[in-house]
């Protein structure tokens, strides 16, 4: 296998790797601001600098040139190489900062020239505590500037579309988001326009950066030249704190961090996952971060009117229990864990009903074919894996007017708004109902209502429209004390929870309301049919074990990834 | 380079009964008729038309001949077209030429595309029968609007005789030549951004490799050459390879345009073989000094070649290696003459605004660099500077040469660095006195 030194320590590489990614494969940190792993390579920011040497050959032998002590003699390139274009090839010899003098001081010139122009206005700018200028500057930089003039000046605080907003001076044209809508969005709405070091980012004269993409460009921004309009000044990055989740508008599940700051969800980025979404997330999943801080219930109800969590699981046990088994409707949720609909199937087997059905909420013509899918839930996959399939809403509604159904049990769903049932075929019939929002349409006709939690304040199982399986981990603090959820909470968090400017602890946007792994198995036990369950995780390790459908997806196996799933039958 | 009529030893031998090729003194040559009665598009037919001619031969024909570029960096052209992949029929190759000339103190080849620009079209066709290309592209400065609609009536008419297009003298090879214009800006005079510029993109340089003869116009295998370039190689072929390696010096033969500007008595663009005497181009050539002032500098071949003192041009010729012995280079042949009343900060004040106004802002280096240079410099002029901005200029040079895509860095920071090297003094003279003393 071909070999390649870097300072001095020798690396196999297979294919035609570019020696940064290389580096940054291996552990060895080059800064770079220009380079990124998902396009073209421009080589314009000239910070990743390396002495680039091959073994020098003899002409005549056509070997290697060996000195006195029989190693060979390495031809170094006059000129400094940039890592992120050069190829590596066998025998190569490459000294990066941490060896050479030379590209240090190369480094450290190159920093030095994209502060002379750059406003460090960092006190002021979103992207301050997780800027890539500022923590390379400060890594790799020099100390204090020798620049004594005017800095240049360039537009500032320019919309370039509905959801990001452009600062000229900061920009340091590397291009990215330049790149990224000619290659990856292929919406080609940015370019750089005028000369030298007045260039900037901007889109063409009449264009709209209505990229359903284009927050993704203020992600890979090196700086803070592009920032969401939506997010601007509302936080520090520092006084929230970050969870590793998925998004759930659409059934691809993408990758995201949820970043919150005193039980609110501020904003949601991307997070890379070769097998989801790559580095990208759809601007929708980005902004649908409201629903989880508002409207939110504040407690469980009884016909209407609050009560304590086991006054209601008694409720509804005895609802349960008062109609014959095969008379209740089970209703499965695509918005919720396979953990939560698989104790519901096992609730409703319990008690001699059928299996539950899906309401499915399909868009069509909203996918487009990358990130955002026709199907609105992020589960139907999980769902159709348990068995529950989607409801035959004719068959459903006749059942409903011959009297058939006794008792509706809906998982995290609203079948009012869904269409399934008016609010007065529910009238006559108990209702229960593990709802998110007060403003759920079917809540006015509930008898118990369970608030449930959402994504970012469960732990569970999400099967994307790929079969891939992944953990969700909570990202907010709800009312109750859980300690599943506070031990899932827990990783990392100390330090970032130890910030004195998030308070997670404090109640005042802690949502009253439970996971439905822990409702459910409240009910069940009430209504005589106890689910011995120590938590979600064993709940999917039992899955695991005697699913095939599930096979494979375990906590530990799904990690921060997640795992592709065995495909069985026909998709939905 | 024997000497005759008790002429100046120079490599360029008896200059001074040197015979022009590139602009012979023919009144009207730019019309086609002119043109063919002079000989003209005969190298043409004969290498398309003649067995003794195949793409091959022409090459090694200009590899014999030993043609330079004249674009600057001075690269042998035989051995430029000789990097061009073998011909594969499903790939399209081009030929482009160069004509963006923007450099300061450059003006030549808009001599040519004036006075002959049918040259420019033989030696265009030729250099794309070589290399086998379809098709040859020649980009103009856009500020050289009146050049450009000259250039394509010419066009017109050798299209209508037959020399260019679909089958050419019944030779069945066929060529079209476009005449693309320029949209303005120096780096469209950089290779690679050329190319970029040419396919309707934003003139950024492109990495290298790939060179030009892997990956040029749309992705497909190019040669790049400059105007007078390509006007020689009609030349070559008319008179023979070895006609044109003895003209000039030795290692960088045949006739060029030396671009003479600045405080001479006659300034203009002037043909005469490489290796003239720096002092017989300005003195016998030009006119001598306007008003018979000292000579103080001269920059011998364009703005971002290194400036040389009076003092450091004795016996110092125009061809590349002589030139870097002495510490410049050869350039464009473009040479700037300063007398002794010049205001050498001045001077490089404009430069460095050339250079600033003119970095693309690709790199990094170049883009905050070259504003930089010119703040310091003009701080400089205007008497604020400080002694430590020279050393600081020094500096910023270092950080920039050698670090960017294309070589406009270097270009930006040569004149300052052998400017404040060369003439320190009065760099030194004009910074503010230090209220610190140095050491």
């Amino acid at each position: 296998m071909p070999k390649v030194t870097i300072d001095h320590q020798v690396y196999e590489f297979e294919g035609r790797p570019k020696a940064l990614q290389f580096c940054l494969d291996h552990g060895i940190e080059l800064p770079h601001f220009c380079y990124h792993p998902a396009m073209s390579i421009p080589a314009n920011c000239r910070e990743c600098l390396i002495e680039v040497g091959m073994p020098a050959i003899d002409r005549e032998t056509r070997q290697p040139k060996l000195d006195k002590d029989g190693n060979p003699v390495i031809r170094f390139m006059p000129k400094l190489m940039t890592s992120c274009s050069q190829d590596l090839a066998d025998g190569m010899v490459i000294r990066t900062h941490r060896t050479s003098e030379k590209v240090a001081r190369a480094q450290q010139d190159t920093l030095e020239f994209l502060l002379i122009n750059h406003p460090l206005d960092c006190p002021i700018c979103d992207q301050a505590g997780h800027c890539p200028l500022q923590i390379q500057a400060y890594k790799y930089g020099p100390e204090g500037s020798r620049f004594e003039f005017r800095k240049v000046r360039k537009p500032k605080h320019i919309k370039l579309g509905p959801r990001v907003m452009l600062d000229g001076e900061r920009c340091i044209n590397c291009t990215r988001c330049v790149r990224f809508t000619d290659e990856i969005s292929k919406s080609r709405q940015l370019t750089i326009i005028e000369r030298g070091v007045r260039n900037y980012p901007i889109t063409p004269p009449g264009v709209t950066f209505d990229d359903p993409y284009s927050m993704n460009v203020i992600d890979i921004c090196p700086v803070g030249a592009l920032t969401s309009i939506d997010f601007r000044f509302k936080a520090r990055i520092w006084e929230m704190s970050s969870a590793p989740s998925i998004t759930t508008t659409n059934a691809k599940g993408s990758n995201c961090h949820y970043w919150v700051k005193d039980n609110l969800v501020l904003r949601i980025t991307a997070r890379p996952n070769a097998a989801v979404n790559d580095y990208w997330l759809p601007d929708e999943d980005r902004l649908d971060y409201h629903r989880f801080n508002e409207n939110r219930p504040d407690g469980p109800r009884i016909d209407g009117r609050p009560a304590t969590w086991d006054e209601a699981y008694a409720r509804a046990a005895e609802v349960l229990r008062s109609v014959p088994g095969e008379g209740i409707l089970f209703l499965g949720s695509a918005h919720a864990t396979v953990e939560d609909n698989y104790l519901l199937t096992k609730l409703a087997k319990a008690l001699g009903a059928d299996v539950p059905r899906y309401i499915p909420h399909v868009e069509p013509g909203h996918g487009d074919g990358w990130l955002r899918t026709d199907d609105r839930t992020p589960n139907a996959e999980g769902c159709r894996r348990l068995g529950i399939e989607p409801v035959d809403e004719a068959m459903i509604r006749a059942k409903m007017e011959a009297g058939e159904i006794k008792a509706v049990y809906a998982l995290e769903d609203d079948p009012v708004a869904a269409g399934l049932f008016s609010a007065e075929a529910l009238a006559n019939v108990p209702v229960i109902l593990h709802p998110y929002h007060t403003t759920n349409e079917t809540l006015p006709v509930t008898d118990v209502a369970l608030p449930a939690a959402m994504v970012v304040e469960t732990v569970g199982t999400y099967v994307n429209c790929d079969g891939h399986a992944q953990r969700v981990r909570p990202a907010k603090a709800i009312r109750d004390v859980n300690r599943t959820l506070v031990l899932e909470m827990d990783k990392g968090r100390p330090d970032k929870h130890g910030t004195p400017f998030d308070r997670w602890h404090h109640e005042d946007h802690q949502v009253n309301c439970r996971p439905s792994w822990v409702s459910l198995p409240a009910v069940a036990q009430k209504a005589g049919h106890p689910m011995p369950y120590k938590g979600p995780k064993y709940i999917m390790a039992e899955l695991a074990r005697t699913d095939p459908a599930f096979s494979g997806a375990t906590y530990e196996a799904m990690g921060l990834s997640g795992v592709r799933l065995e495909s069985v039958g026909e998709a939905v | 380079m024997e000497a005759t009529n008790g002429a100046p030893q120079t490599k360029a031998g008896d200059w001074r009964s040197y015979e022009r090729v590139l602009l012979p003194p023919v009144r009207d040559l730019h019309k086609i008729d002119v043109y063919e009665q002079h000989g003209g598009y005969e190298a043409l037919r004969e290498a398309l038309t003649s067995d003794r001619w195949d793409p091959k031969s022409v090459t090694d024909e200009v590899k014999a001949s030993g043609l330079r570029g004249r674009g600057g960096a001075g690269f042998p052209t035989g051995l430029k077209w000789s990097f061009m992949p073998p011909v594969d029929p499903d790939v399209p190759r081009f030929l482009c030429c160069n004509g963006d000339e923007s450099e300061p103190g450059t003006f030549k080849d808009r001599q040519l595309m004036e006075y002959n620009p049918h040259l420019v079209f033989e030696g265009m066709l030729l250099a794309c029968y070589a290399i086998s290309a379809k098709a040859g592209y020649l980009y103009v400065r856009g500020e050289y609007a009146d050049w450009i609609s000259h250039m394509e009536r010419e066009l017109e008419n050798a299209y209508a005789k037959g020399y260019v297009g679909e089958n050419i003298m019944g030779s069945g090879f066929s060529c079209e030549l476009i005449i693309h214009k320029g949209a303005g800006a120096y780096i469209c005079g950089e290779e690679s951004s050329l190319m970029e510029s040419l396919e309707g993109k934003r003139a950024y340089p492109r990495i290298k490799p790939p060179f030009p003869a892997q990956r040029g116009i749309w992705g497909y295998p190019t040669t790049i050459n400059n105007v007078e370039t390509l006007a020689c190689v009609p030349l070559i072929l008319r008179r023979g390879g070895a006609w044109y390696a003895k003209i000039g010096a030795q290692r960088h033969p045949g006739p060029v345009l030396y671009g003479i500007s600045g405080h001479v008595n006659r300034p203009g663009v002037y043909e005469y073989p490489t290796g003239m005497l720096i002092s017989d181009l300005i003195y016998e050539v030009a006119g001598g000094m306007r008003g018979g002032k000292k000579l103080k500098a001269v920059v011998p071949g364009g703005s971002s070649t290194p400036i040389l003192r009076a003092d450091m041009i004795d016996g110092v010729t125009m061809d590349a290696e002589t030139l870097r012995d002495a510490g410049s280079m050869m350039g464009t042949g473009g040479m700037l003459v300063m007398d002794e009343d010049t205001d050498i900060v001045s001077w490089l004040r404009r430069v460095t605004h050339f250079y600033h106004h003119e970095s693309c802002g690709q790199c990094t280096p170049c883009r905050e660099g070259a504003g930089w240079l010119e703040n310091i410099v003009t701080r400089i002029d205007e008497g604020e500077g400080r002694l430590r901005d020279l050393d600081l200029l020094i500096d910023l040079c270092s950080q920039m040469e050698g670090r960017t895509v294309c070589a406009l860095a270097d270009a930006a920071a040569w004149p300052v660095r052998y400017t404040v090297t060369r003439f320190r003094d009065e760099f030194e003279a004009r910074c503010r006195p230090s209220l610190v003393a140095a050491g």
